[in-house]
């Protein structure tokens, strides 16, 4: 399939904005999304943005059914790692379920890989429910591994009244 | 007892160096640890960081067997999640061991969690080792929720080979 992927605009935040969406439906989890597309262009497009983002892009007449071009995303921002240094850590891929099986979620996956190791980076992280049996398999098959199945690291998380209590020092 | 705790300047790279590794003997890694004080100082300290870090340090008279004054760290770096927003990262939380249990690991973390507030940062996420029992019980005592645990989460890494393959695949 013919398609390109580019850094995203201000512009993309909209269809972002839609994509994060339709990526929450497919974790189950829409009814957690808080933040807008507003929030999306000062985040991501300030003097020092939170996130980076790449945008798979397919020509016009192979747009969706319902009329998008823009078909695919990730989102990636840099982090370290006080053992090996620069990482990349990729929040968000996905791909509208009509364009998948066509090399575009690799294709970004790709790219992300590419910036990381551009800007001195020697980990790519992210997170997968390990009930998602065909990302785990996905990724599998790229040669990546499970922190958390082969070293025991858990994720963990402060926030709500947690972190308002933590930043208040009532400990 | 007696503590300041300060943001970290490029000179305590050299005792930040020393920490980590002594946190790596406590996660039983120590020959994971390929990065030095060369690249936290280049990293840490510039236009762009690649992360921030908190340093506790005591008073000379109170300073360990060995001769050191600076006896924990917090190192975190600013992230984003597509559903909530600002969010941070906690990489690592170390107190010496002489110098536990007298508050100084509560308020490294209480300062990285104002220091989220600050950003409008509405999360504040880390990982623990699932044997290193101490450190889940405190910071499960705080609030903290673990993902991995409760939703599934996995981290996944790619590094080495496996990372240079994919981003050859790159359009």
């Amino acid at each position: 399939m013919d398609f390109t992927i580019r850094a995203a605009t201000l512009e993309d935040c909209k269809d972002i904005s839609r994509m994060i969406l339709e990526l929450a439906e497919h974790e189950k989890v829409s009814d957690q999304i808080k933040i807008t597309q507003r929030d999306l262009e000062q985040d991501g497009f300030s003097k020092n943005p939170f996130f980076h983002g790449i945008i798979a892009e397919v020509p016009e007449h192979l747009k969706s059914r319902d009329g998008h071009t823009k078909v695919g995303y990730s989102l990636y921002f840099y982090t370290y790692s006080s053992w090996k240094g620069r990482a990349v850590y990729m929040e968000d891929l996905y791909v509208m379920p009509e364009f998948r099986g066509k090399g575009i979620g690799q294709a970004l996956m790709a790219k992300v890989s590419q910036l990381g190791l551009a800007a001195g980076c020697n980990q790519l992280n992210f997170t997968v429910l390990d009930w998602n049996k065909s990302s785990l398999d996905f990724y599998r098959k790229q040669g990546c591994w499970d922190v958390t199945s082969e070293l025991g690291y858990h994720c963990m998380r402060c926030e709500g009244d947690a972190l308002e209590h933590l930043a208040q020092g009532d400990l | 007892m007696r503590f300041t705790i300060c943001a970290a300047k490029p000179e305590d790279c050299k005792d930040i160096e020393r920490m980590i590794m002594e946190l790596a003997v406590y996660e039983k890694m120590p020959d994971q640890v390929k990065i030095s004080h060369k690249e936290l100082e280049r990293d840490g300290f510039g236009p762009n960081p690649f992360y921030q870090c908190l340093v506790a340090e005591v008073p000379e008279e109170l300073m360990s067997k060995d001769g050191h004054t600076k006896v924990g760290y917090a190192l975190f770096f600013y992230t984003y999640s597509t559903w909530k927003g600002r969010t941070v990262y906690m990489e690592d939380l170390y107190v010496m061991p002489e110098y536990r249990g007298k508050g100084i690991g509560k308020a490294l973390m209480a300062t990285v969690a104002k220091v989220a507030k600050e950003q409008h940062c509405v999360r504040l996420q880390f990982s623990v080792l699932d044997w290193n029992k101490p450190s889940l019980d405190f910071y499960l005592a705080k609030g903290a929720e673990d993902l991995t645990a409760k939703e599934g989460w996995h981290f996944l890494r790619f590094h080495g080979i496996a990372l240079d393959n994919l981003a050859q695949e790159a359009p």
